[in-house]
């Protein structure tokens, strides 16, 4: 059988994550991971809620050496939870705090309280292992699973480091404002640094004063990863950062301006890392010198009649792209935009018809629909939804929306209409909805 | 908006004009929450309102400081910590 190891190359006093100035090593966690396992339950799959970086990745790695799968619910929104949590029943979860998922037995992660013991082996996967499922939200309202092997992971975390010219005799310590539970989130912030060996600071710093003083609070040299959005916000704040090497950015897409300012303000490179569930990172660019990207080594990009897809040696098959692309060159592509469905808002992918079916489906909604405005100018342009359901407020409707989609989605505003400009085969165009907003925004400006 | 200070009406109104809400100032409750159920802000508007905080009031927020645990619970918790840090 195929295996690769669980860590690049194993040093056992080497750190592994940083908290508050206090360091666990690899040999601590590969006692943490070695004990955590032997206490799990035999189950095939496994809901991992931890918030700290460090045990969310001893519970990882604990579920991978048991042969089990971790789930990546879509959102922390206790709807999906539990509609994970019921097409998967036979699940258990893993928590660092209160939070767990009410349908499923949970364990707790321990803090971390191995020391090395002797010689440790450092567990072999299988590289075929389902190592974990990611969803996004799909066109039906049901979530879409997509299978990530451990060969997948690995593949992508080494591709990712040769391109950034990372070595596995440097310790370039990764700080990350992106949670662990989406893709990118785990790609960069650890399995590149558990394959080259690197530390990681297990915090998830949020405003530019947090992102100050986790940069600080590990050596140099370091690497942020981050979306534009906190991008904006650092440079915004003439933020005084700590020496940087180099600035990984995606979920969005990120302005040749802002990436040249953070370079300039934060002596770094900026890097852009683009993919997507279906495939995970797949191409980068260094965004203030190039417009195409550049595909990681190992992917193949095949164009075709009905549009692009890529191929890898560790996927099943050819993916399409989610987004508009043209080919320049064999392994360089431009990037042109979403699909008409798709929305992505402050690095949240969504499909307008999910949430517009999510919407319909609430007590006392007749119908309903989820529009994205033209850009306000804002950083981040909000959905917009039209409600028909009578004698229901604005607030009760919401409350229900909460509990079944991302925050990030709920509409800003939700305005609750007499009835939608379906066309005669019962669609609605974006240029009628986009009527509509006008006509709404009239009549509040007129005081009706 | 019963007993609402200068600085709280000012603050309510950076928070409508930031996150461009479809709020009357007036009807933010200052004790009632901005995050979760009250307003139902998220995270980006977290960020956005400390950027815009900080432009206002030379104030730096961050998630660790003990004081500002709650700093974002609500409109006059957060009017208080601004009162204590302000520099402009």
């Amino acid at each position: 059988m195929n295996t690769a190891a669980l860590l690049g190359p194993y040093h056992a006093d080497r750190v592994l994550a940083w908290e508050n100035g206090h360091s666990r090593t690899y040999g601590h966690f590969l006692s943490d991971v070695g004990a955590l396992a032997d206490l799990l339950p035999e189950k095939p799959t496994v809901i991992n809620l931890a918030d700290d970086r460090y045990r969310f990745l001893v519970g990882f790695a604990a579920a991978l050496v048991r042969g089990q799968t971790t789930l990546l619910p879509p959102s922390r929104a206790p709807g999906a939870l539990a509609q994970i949590a019921r097409e998967y029943g036979n699940s258990y979860c893993l928590i660092d705090g209160t939070e767990h998922v009410e349908q499923l037995p949970f364990y707790q992660i321990p803090a971390g309280t191995g020391s090395p013991t002797g010689t440790v082996k450092v567990p072999q996967i299988p590289i075929n292992h389902t190592a974990l499922v990611a969803f996004t939200s799909g066109s039906t309202g049901n979530p879409h699973p997509h299978s990530k092997t451990w060969g997948s992971l690995v593949a992508v975390a080494r591709s990712t480091g040769t391109r950034l010219g990372l070595k596995t005799s440097e310790q370039v310590t990764v700080v990350a404002t992106v949670p662990h539970h989406h893709m990118y989130g785990l790609e960069a912030s650890m399995m590149l640094p558990l394959q080259y060996g690197m530390p990681f600071h297990v915090g998830r710093p949020l405003f530019p004063e947090d992102v100050r003083l986790a940069l600080a609070d590990v050596p140099s040299p370091r690497m942020l990863v981050t979306t534009p959005l906190h991008i904006r916000a650092c440079v915004t704040a003439r933020s005084r950062l700590p020496p940087v090497e180099c600035i990984l950015s995606a979920t969005a897409p990120l302005s040749r301006s802002l990436a040249k300012q953070a370079e300039t303000l934060f002596q770094t490179t900026v890097y852009e890392v683009y993919g997507f569930t279906e495939a995970g990172s797949v191409a980068t660019r260094r965004t203030v010198a190039e417009n195409a990207w550049h595909v990681l080594d190992g992917i193949t990009l095949l164009q075709e009649s009905a549009g692009c897809s890529l191929h890898a040696p560790y996927l099943l098959g050819p993916i399409p792209f989610p987004d508009l692309v043209s080919l320049q060159k064999p392994d360089r592509f431009l990037l042109h935009g979403r699909g008409e469905d798709l929305v992505n808002i402050g690095g949240h992918r969504g499909s307008l018809s999910d949430l517009s079916q999510k919407l319909s489906e609430i007590e006392g909604v007749q119908d309903g629909v989820f529009f994205l405005p033209d850009d306000t100018g804002a950083s981040v342009t909000r959905l917009i939804a039209f409600v028909v359901a009578p004698g229901k407020a604005a607030e009760h409707i919401l409350s229900a929306l909460r509990t079944v989609i991302d925050p990030v989605f709920l509409p800003r505003p939700l305005h609750l209409v007499p009835h939608l400009p379906r066309n005669e085969t019962g669609k609605l165009t974006r240029d009628a909805l986009l009527g509509l907003m006008q006509d709404l925004q009239k009549e509040e400006r007129h005081g009706i | 908006m019963s007993d609402v200070s200068p600085l709280e009406m000012e603050v309510a109104k950076l928070i409508i004009r930031t996150l461009t809400l479809k709020v009357d100032p007036a009807q933010i409750q200052p004790e009632e929450p901005l995050f979760g159920d009250g307003l139902g802000l998220d995270s980006i508007d977290a960020l956005e309102l400390s950027l815009a905080i900080s432009q206002s009031y030379g104030h730096q927020i961050r998630s660790d400081d003990p004081d500002t645990v709650a700093t974002f619970a609500s409109l006059r918790s957060l009017c208080q910590s601004i009162e204590k840090h302000r520099t402009k």
